[in-house]
């Protein structure tokens, strides 16, 4: 079995590479429409925020009380116009910009956050664990919208503050999934081989630890960024966060929800746009899920 | 045991076919086996050889949306293949029964074993619940269970290995199968433990006249229980006969391997055993003619091209091998070269 | 005694059994480990887990040392405390008769010396990362650099079987059971150690790449001069590839002693039954009777005394009184029995 090969021919050796992990990831998620479907549905949100002074046809804040509250279909309106006249489509458009970074931040934050917490418990163990996790567990008693909406109204209303509110709520959920993801990890057999060669904590973290726990994680984060958008409109809907006249589709809805017996389609556009982001996005992570389970 | 002419359970050109994954994987291909009233044959084979597979399809356990299933499969005289709803539920456990490798897997936790024995006692006759605890305490008695009225309200995590894998052995008997499969019952038990399971499973077969066929990966096993053994490679049986000719005369290079690889007594200085090269095939990439050709010192070209059929070598004992007539006597001689 | 057996062992192990006292590679003083089993709302503990109770042994250079016994007899336990992976909560383990993590030798020093390869192939290769970047992993934590950790990482890819050029750049899971655990035994190496400790390393392979595994295990002691302790539920491969074997229940030795003696003429009734429940292979010779019965007892409430007395066939009332102590049964062959220790009080001790 052993064959004599010169060692420099070995160390010469064009070495026939795998490909790495995440390019079997994506390998696998672009055989799945409904993922890819999903995928593309944000890929749009994202360029039409982006983009949104190009391809919006009105200026979103600038109304007329002459063409108020007109149904979608109207000539020049394609999506008819809000309470103050102003063009709904445009307001949909650039509401996507306020409504994702609304959605993403805060998850992003709380995925650094959480992830630092989480990650230090699970490793470290025994007392620094339980003192950062029964800690982490206090703030998780509380049901997320109460907190959302206690913190909020206790910073004031405004968009930085509503970010750091829902930062602060999306911070337990996360540090609970890290902390057991890590738990778990820490304890097989691969971590163990890297201890016995004699590896220092930090190394082990960095090599062995994070590359497998931040992908559950981030999944797991994934999820959250629907809540995120959610919990963002329903902010906005109530005052906070985010306030008008800025187009953001929860405060849209807040603010349209007057007219929900005169034109009840026009009140139900901004909800539907926070619907298929967030079933988008739960439909990527499930995809995202499954492909990333390379053994199955 | 000469009743091979009316067999309870005849398996005839089983090919089983996973999809789901990105290519399909042909699990067996082609089995057939016959198991006389009565009789014990062992299915042996390494992971991937097919035999958990071919114990499941008997039962059909095969998830249908990902499996695909060719062939027939009777028992006493009925074709499972084509068993639906109400008839299958009374088939499984009443006439074909199962016991699984990690009792601690297959019983369900949050009951005792007396509350599973009972459950499955009812669900196949329609008997009084006094009735089927008495069953019940019947049967843990018959595994040899100590003090059993105690361990009827027992957890099975409250019990030890050994005693997990008797009171499995009771719930699949207490409806009283005629068939009785094991996969691997005693490969996570302690070798204490195992012997003692062993000689439960020979000692109840015998008492009941169960028919039985009993999935392991481990020849010694194998000779203690079985009459007949069936060796499995990449999802076809290579060889079938009874345990003296399969270990005394093995006749397919694969079995002939296997024997010589076991490390037996003591080691010479320097001493190497005779391993088998490479490594078990793909079964989502198999080879077009013999799957153990790869492996295999003596393949020839037409080992290469076409898969063999079984040849009879007299008293049921079947080889599926183009190159019987190099395997005669030649055990020593054939055994694979020494390599690392 | 079987000492006059035509198979010869390896030259450390009949030195270690000789006049002149070898100098042990590797010591365990009176290891104990008990873990506490966690329980009510506080996570107090009311009972321990005796996984190793006074262990005592030592490692020859050269030669291997099987370890074996039942679950729960406290065989991996013991491999993690020699390699330092839990701490003791008394008794040492000492490396050229020096203690790991002492300024003499840093653990550090210790771990590159002491190396292991476990049951689970996959489990114990890290699912991201390629095979030679596992490999090199090691020799980079020792300060070997980048380049050169990856040049040794291909050179002992070539050594345990596995052409650097195909195999290299693959990850665990595109590997078989079999090649996956030479990829372990790879890592092992790279840390040029003296001792490996095997702790099932072969258990969860296919019997037809055991026996290849098993070979390339022996083909590398000889050439590098490994020492290995070998740990397994599995007697046959024991008798195998060990010198000598130590055979533990529930968190003792029972016995230790060269692995021919042992195997043909074991003193201690549970190594009896232990070997006595190996399977003939022989379809007219069939076990008509197990050598015991039950299990083996638990423990968390180990029996008093000698932990065997509740399943021996020759136990006394000395024997739940008092715990044997390991005592010369034979050339370089301790057992833990009353019967073979002369001042016991056992009927059937030798006077």
């Amino acid at each position: 079995m052993v064959q004599a090969v010169a060692p420099a021919m070995i160390d010469d050796a064009t070495i026939e590479r795998s490909p790495g992990y995440w390019s079997t990831v994506w390998r696998r998620f672009r055989r799945d429409p409904v993922a890819m479907i999903a995928l593309g549905v944000i890929v749009l949100l994202i360029l039409i925020a982006i983009l949104a002074p190009y391809i919006a046809p009105h200026d979103p804040f600038r109304g007329a009380t002459l063409r108020r509250l007109r149904p979608p279909g109207t000539p020049g309106y394609l999506l008819g116009t809000d309470e103050l006249g102003r063009d709904m489509l445009s307001r949909l458009i650039y509401g996507a910009r306020l409504s994702l970074f609304m959605g993403v931040t805060p998850v992003f934050l709380a995925l650094f956050i959480g992830s630092a917490i989480g990650v230090t418990a699970g490793y470290v163990g025994g007392i620094v664990n339980t003192l950062l996790m029964r800690t982490i567990d206090i703030i998780f008693a509380f049901p997320s919208v109460l907190l959302a909406i206690a913190l909020s109204g206790a910073m004031g209303a405004g968009i930085v503050n509503g970010l750091i509110s829902l930062t602060i709520v999306f911070i337990p959920p996360i540090a609970r999934i890290a902390e057991s993801v890590t738990t778990s990890v820490r304890s097989l057999d691969y971590v163990e081989a890297a201890r016995a060669s004699g590896a220092g904590a930090l190394s082990i973290v960095r090599k062995h630890v994070l590359g497998n726990v931040l992908g559950p994680i981030f999944v797991y984060a994934m999820s959250l960024i629907a809540v995120s958008m959610i919990l963002a409109s329903g902010l906005s809907f109530l005052g906070l966060g985010v306030r008008p006249p800025e187009p953001e589709w929860g405060l849209m809805l807040n603010t349209l929800r007057t007219a929900l017996y005169t034109q009840p389609m026009l009140c139900a556009l901004p909800g539907i746009m926070i619907f298929i982001t967030s079933i988008s996005f739960n439909l990527l992570t499930d995809g995202l899920r499954s492909a990333m389970d390379i053994k199955a | 045991m000469n009743t091979m002419s009316d067999p309870i359970l005849d398996i005839r050109g089983l090919t089983v076919t996973f999809g789901g994954g990105p290519k399909p994987v042909r699990a067996l291909d082609g089995v057939d086996l016959a198991l006389g009233r009565g009789e014990v044959i062992a299915l042996l084979g390494e992971s991937g050889s097919g035999k958990s597979v071919t114990l499941r399809s008997i039962l059909r356990l095969h998830p249908p949306k990902r499996s695909r299933i060719e062939g027939s499969i009777k028992v006493e005289g009925i074709d499972v293949t084509s068993l639906e709803g109400r008839a299958l539920e009374s088939f499984r456990g009443k006439t074909v029964s199962m016991v699984f490798q990690e009792p601690m897997l297959a019983m369900d936790p949050v009951y005792t074993v007396g509350q599973q024995i009972t459950e499955a006692v009812r669900n196949h006759e329609k008997i009084s619940a006094a009735d089927a605890r008495a069953r019940a305490l019947e049967m843990l008695t018959l595994v040899r269970i100590p003090s059993p009225e105690r361990r009827l309200a027992a957890y099975p995590h409250e019990m030890s290995g050994g005693m997990r894998q008797r009171a499995m052995i009771a719930l699949a008997l207490a409806s009283k199968p005629h068939i009785l499969l094991a996969d691997e019952p005693t490969t996570a038990l302690d070798a204490t433990v195992q012997v003692q399971i062993l000689l439960l499973l020979r000692e109840l077969q015998r008492e009941l006249g169960l028919s039985m066929i009993f999935v392991t990966h481990d020849i010694s096993v194998a000779v203690e229980v079985a009459d007949r053994i069936a060796v499995m490679y990449a999802g076809r049986i290579v060889e079938t006969g009874t345990v003296r000719d399969v270990i005394r005369t093995p006749r397919h290079p694969y079995t002939i391997g296997l024997l010589s690889t076991r490390a037996h007594g003591g080691r010479l200085e320097g001493h190497r055993l005779p391993a088998i090269p490479g490594s078990p095939p793909d079964l989502a990439n198999l080879p077009p003619g013999c799957a153990f050709a790869p492996r295999c010192a003596i393949a020839a070209d037409a080992c290469r091209a076409s898969v063999p059929e079984p040849v009879d070598l007299g008293g049921g004992h079947r080889v599926r091998c183009f190159r019987t007539a190099e395997t005669v006597n030649k055990v020593a001689a054939l055994a694979p070269a020494v390599t690392s | 005694m079987a000492s006059d057996t035509v198979m010869t062992r390896a030259p450390a192990a009949a030195q270690a059994t000789g006049s002149e006292p070898v100098r042990p590679l590797l010591e365990a003083a009176d290891l104990v480990k008990h873990f506490p089993i966690k329980s009510g709302l506080l996570g107090r503990s009311n009972a321990v887990v005796r996984a190793v109770d006074g262990v005592t042994f030592s490692l020859y250079p050269g030669e291997t040392l099987g370890i074996v016994g039942e679950s729960g007899c406290g065989k991996s336990t013991t491999a993690r405390v020699l390699m330092n992976l839990i701490k003791p909560d008394s008794g040492n383990v000492l490396l050229n008769g020096r203690a790991p993590g002492t300024p003499e030798l840093s653990l550090k020093a210790f771990r590159s010396q002491v190396q292991m390869v476990f049951q689970d192939s996959y489990a114990s290769l890290n699912p991201r990362l390629t095979v030679e970047d596992s490999i090199a992993y090691g020799p980079t934590v020792h300060g070997v650099s980048g380049t050169d950790a990856v040049r040794r990482a291909r050179r002992l890819l070539d050594r345990v079987g596995l052409d650097p050029r195909r195999f290299a750049g693959r990850y665990p899971h595109e590997l078989s059971g079999g090649q996956r655990q030479r990829v372990n035994i790879a890592r092992a190496l790279a840390l040029e150690p003296k001792v490996i400790i095997l702790d099932e390393a072969v258990s969860a392979l296919d019997k037809s790449v055991e026996a290849q595994v098993l070979n390339l295990l022996l083909d590398l002691k000889e050439e590098i001069g490994l020492t290995y302790i070998f740990i397994s539920h599995d007697l046959e491969v024991v008798r195998f590839i060990a010198n000598r074997v130590m055979v533990m229940y529930l968190g003792r030795v029972a016995e230790i002693g060269p692995t021919d003696a042992l195997y043909t003429g074991g003193r201690h009734p549970y190594t009896t039954a232990l070997l006595g429940s190996m399977l003939s292979m022989d379809p007219d010779e069939r076990t008509m009777e197990a050598p015991l019965a039950g299990d083996p007892p638990n423990p968390i409430d180990p029996p008093s005394g000698c932990r065997f007395h509740t399943r021996c066939s020759f136990a006394e009332s000395v024997c739940s009184a008092k715990t044997p102590a390991l005592t010369v049964s034979g050339t370089g062959h301790f057992t833990a029995c009353h019967m073979v220790d002369p001042g016991s009080g056992h009927s059937k001790a030798a006077a």
